[in-house]
């Protein structure tokens, strides 16, 4: 089933194009929109919010016009944007109450579903405290909260790891990849990084200045991105070649090593490798895979 | 044996299949939301003390003069110069309440919140100023009530003054209208809330002396008409001359008010430019 779909879309602005012909479909479940800062990702929303018109090409969202039907869309979607929004002096509870009645929930209708909602996106006690003293993790959870508060049927996300350590975006994404398929809501799950996205999307859309690249279901992607750089202080040539007749994509950049993780064994390999040679290792690290490296 | 009662199971994730409102809904929520913002009503202690202190104030000359007719039997204050009278606390209200109901949204960016729901801009902005006029009614209105149901109630020498306390109830509507229509504009176009308080202080206090320092001069020159005119760069004495016009009421302190619809149309256009420029600043919010 088709939730949202482009037409040749697209926004010029005085100085810049920000989308370029963009044809897109998006059916159920998670997907992903990747591109670099600048690439045109919440320009792509706010046309499909209906709050900025395009320049040429359509796009319907669950079906409806965003240039006419802008409101029952927005009555439909929930919308967490990338920046900060939310008010410090007030409590969780109160503000995600307030946002439920603004889309249009009855009072009584509106308090339970903001306590639902807190529940299900992990604040606890602290829902009853100002907002202002919370962590960046519990901002980005009410900021999260008040895009499902009115149980919509499709949800926007705008960077929604920004600013979270490790752990925080583990919790983030394992969130986001729920409300895709235990809660049933479509997610459009904006990001530039693509490693992170491949963890939880089923299909992932990738854009660079206005442009489509590429928008195709998860599996094509994740071989390709997976990747982890070693360092050793001598030697490099020889882990190299162990790696490559136990049949490894191995990549030699000057003084590291670029390994394409094919499976869970790729790791324990490597480490094998390393203790065979009798190896001394510097650096062993997971590169987060950007757009660029899928695609050079 | 009995059965255990209190189980609690994890039901997961419930959608919702209630009512959902439409704009027109939001929008009243919103506007009760942000009349009880303008009073500190569901928000800090901190918050209530400058709204209720300045509520306070403004019924005290309602109780003196309630006591006045009680004990003396004389005339009660005049309906009709209640808010001329009592300008610095409504400007002080404006000033301290105005940013309160729209610097937060600005300075922490949560409009595009309210934009990505039914809610529109101009309901938004509506909404607003329904709540502010509606605060400074409160403000006017309920003294002036009280006043009146006072004279009521004492059985005074002379006939009770129905028609001042009318067309002072006309007079405090125009006056909430054109008074949030400045203050919210001004207090939008910074989203700090301490310059609001302060560029819409600054307004009213540059107003009050253009006023008095113009009208002094001019009259001294012996040019009455301009005078007359230059009065009115004080919004309070605006609205007391287009009252005096419109219900046929003494003007305040016996000033020599041009007559016609003349500050009427003043008052107009200065509301309309007022929230003209309100809207362009949102509008400008929303591109953004």
């Amino acid at each position: 089933m088709t939730i949202l779909a482009t037409e040749a879309l697209t926004k010029r602005y005085p100085r810049v194009t920000a989308l370029d012909q963009l044809t897109v479909d998006v059916g159920t479940g998670v997907t992903g929109l990747v591109g670099a800062n600048g690439a045109g990702k919440s320009t792509l929303i706010k046309i499909l919010l209906g709050l900025v018109p395009a320049s040429e090409g359509s796009a319907r969202v669950l079906g409806l016009d965003p240039v006419t039907q802008g409101q029952e869309i927005r009555r439909s979607v929930g919308y967490m944007p990338e920046h900060d929004c939310l008010p410090p002096d007030q409590s969780a509870t109160e503000f995600i109450v307030h946002m439920a009645r603004m889309s249009g929930l009855p009072r009584i209708a509106a308090r339970e579903r903001a306590a639902d909602t807190l529940r299900h996106v992990g604040l606890q006690e602290e829902r009853y405290r100002p907002i202002g003293g919370y962590s960046t993790g519990m901002k980005q959870r009410v900021k999260l909260a008040q895009a499902l508060v009115h149980d919509p049927k499709v949800i926007f996300l705008d960077e929604p790891t920004n600013g979270l350590d490790p752990q925080g975006r583990d919790e983030m994404l394992r969130l986001v990849h729920r409300i895709g398929t235990e809660f049933g809501i479509s997610v459009l799950v904006c990001s530039h990084l693509l490693g992170e996205l491949e963890r939880i999307c089923d299909h992932v859309i990738v854009i660079d200045a206005g442009r489509l690249l590429r928008s195709s279901a998860i599996g094509e992607l994740t071989q390709a991105s997976q990747v982890i750089s070693v360092e050793v202080e001598e030697g490099l040539e020889k882990l190299a070649a162990r790696l490559t007749e136990t049949g490894e994509t191995v990549v030699v950049e000057g003084r590291s090593l670029t390994v394409q993780v094919r499976a869970d064994e790729t790791y324990d390999l490597l480490r094998d490798a390393v203790v065979d040679l009798d190896l001394n290792l510097v650096r062993l690290e997971q590169r987060h895979a950007r757009i660029e490296d899928v695609f050079r | 044996m009995s059965q255990p009662t209190g189980v609690i199971h994890d039901i997961g994730y419930r959608h919702y299949d209630g009512p959902r409102l439409g704009r027109g809904a939001a929008a009243v929520a919103l506007g009760v939301h942000s009349l009880r913002g303008a009073f500190g009503l569901g928000r800090t202690f901190k918050s209530k003390i400058m709204p209720f202190l300045l509520f306070g104030t403004m019924m005290l000359p309602a109780v003196v003069s309630i006591t006045i007719m009680a004990l003396l039997k004389q005339v009660p204050m005049g309906y009709t110069d209640y808010a001329v009278f009592m300008q610095p606390v409504i400007a002080i209200f404006l000033a301290a309440q105005s940013p309160v109901l729209v610097a937060p949204d600005l300075r922490h960016r949560v409009i595009p919140l309210y934009l990505s729901r039914p809610i529109t801009i101009v309901d938004y902005i509506g909404a607003k100023l329904v709540a502010m006029i509606a605060a400074l009614l409160i403000l006017m209105v309920v003294p002036l009530t009280v006043q009146f149901a006072g004279e009521l109630l004492i059985d005074l020498p002379m006939p009770l003054h129905t028609h001042e306390y009318l067309a002072a109830l006309g007079g405090s509507l125009l006056n909430a209208v054109l008074l949030t229509a400045i203050g919210l504009t001004l207090a939008s176009f910074t989203p700090r809330r301490g310059l609001g308080v302060a560029s819409v202080i600054a307004f009213y206090m540059f107003t009050l002396a253009a006023s008095a320092v113009l009208t002094g001069v001019l009259e001294s020159e012996g040019y009455r008409d301009a005078s007359s005119w230059s009065i009115l760069l004080n919004p309070f004495f605006l609205v007391n001359a287009v009252q005096s016009n419109l219900f046929g009421t003494q003007p305040t302190e016996g000033l020599p008010f041009p007559s016609g619809a003349g500050p009427a149309l003043i008052l107009l256009a200065v509301v309309a430019l007022a929230v003209t420029g309100l809207y362009a600043r949102y509008r400008k919010a929303l591109t953004a």
